[in-house]
């Protein structure tokens, strides 16, 4: 399998991040532009692949994980502006015959990134 | 900041971690010589007008590619004005991956919504590692938001070509 696929964990229950906006945008020219906006399921995960392998190019990509927003409609207090609010992952698509994984491991105080399979 | 008041500082921020250890170490010289001059006493300087609040910003990127950071790693430092991030300084990462001292201290150290954006890419490239083009990471944006800009704030930052985690440290 090749294109672009995610995966939103709660690094503080280990459970999946569900319901978290993920803002996804491809880099033409100076500028990113979004390419859509969805929300993972229970499972953490998006319904349909981030980017299909026919969609895919070469390229840099962004996903804007709402991390805030869901520690925030988990009931935990913030603080104002929070410190991990709305991350922004970047990455190269380098091969389009390859899978690009890019999970988010998230708590209010941190993130981790990487590329999974 | 003027030296004798960050020379104080830095005394002060180590007396409070040493200070139970030095009080042992003093009662202990005490006893077996003569005068002892107490750490608290070279304290006995004129109070600064307003003292600075110890908030303050500092970084660590480790490099856990090669287990230590051996190379320099550059970061560019952005706040967030107006709906964009304008960049407000850069610097080049000192001794295994450390900001030289604070990014931002005191007054200087605003509350706000920061992004620092670590160059991964043109690290791992100065260091010879064969990786694809164009790298998985290149540029990567660590964004975070300030509350309390009298309190301290460590970005600690594990990094490697294929991915990174930052978290408040301390």
């Amino acid at each position: 399998m090749s294109g672009i696929t995610t995966h939103v964990l709660n690094s503080v229950t280990g459970k999946p991040g569900a319901g978290v906006r993920i803002d996804f945008s491809v880099l033409e020219g100076d500028t990113w532009r979004l390419v859509k906006s969805v929300r993972t399921n229970s499972d953490g995960r998006t319904d349909e692949m981030i980017l299909k392998p026919e969609d895919t190019k070469v390229g840099q990509y962004e996903l804007l994980f709402y991390v805030d927003e869901y520690f925030a409609r988990q009931g935990m207090a913030l603080p104002n502006p929070p410190f991990i609010e709305k991350v922004p992952v970047r990455f190269s698509v380098f091969d389009i015959k390859q899978h690009y994984h890019v999970p988010m491991l998230a708590t209010a105080w941190s993130c981790a990134t990487y590329r999974g399979s | 900041m003027n030296t004798e008041l960050l020379k104080r500082r830095k005394f002060l921020a180590a007396g409070a971690t040493l200070s139970a250890a030095a009080a042992i170490q003093a009662r202990a010289a005490a006893a077996s010589s003569g005068p002892v001059v107490l750490a608290q006493d070279a304290t006995r300087q004129p109070a600064p007008a307003a003292p600075m609040p110890p908030g303050r910003l500092t970084f660590h990127g480790i490099d856990t590619y090669h287990g230590q950071t051996i190379g320099t790693l550059k970061v560019d430092v952005s706040m967030l004005e107006g709906g964009s991030y304008r960049l407000v300084k850069s610097f080049d990462t000192a001794t295994n991956g450390h900001s030289d001292g604070s990014i931002f201290e005191g007054s200087t150290f605003k509350p706000g919504r920061y992004e620092l954006v670590m160059h991964v890419g043109d690290y791992f490239a100065a260091l010879g590692v064969k990786l694809p083009s164009p790298t998985f990471l290149s540029r990567v944006p660590l964004r975070f938001g300030i509350a309390d800009a009298r309190e301290r704030y460590h970005i600690a930052v594990l990094f490697g070509p294929w991915s990174y985690a930052y978290y408040r440290g301390s």
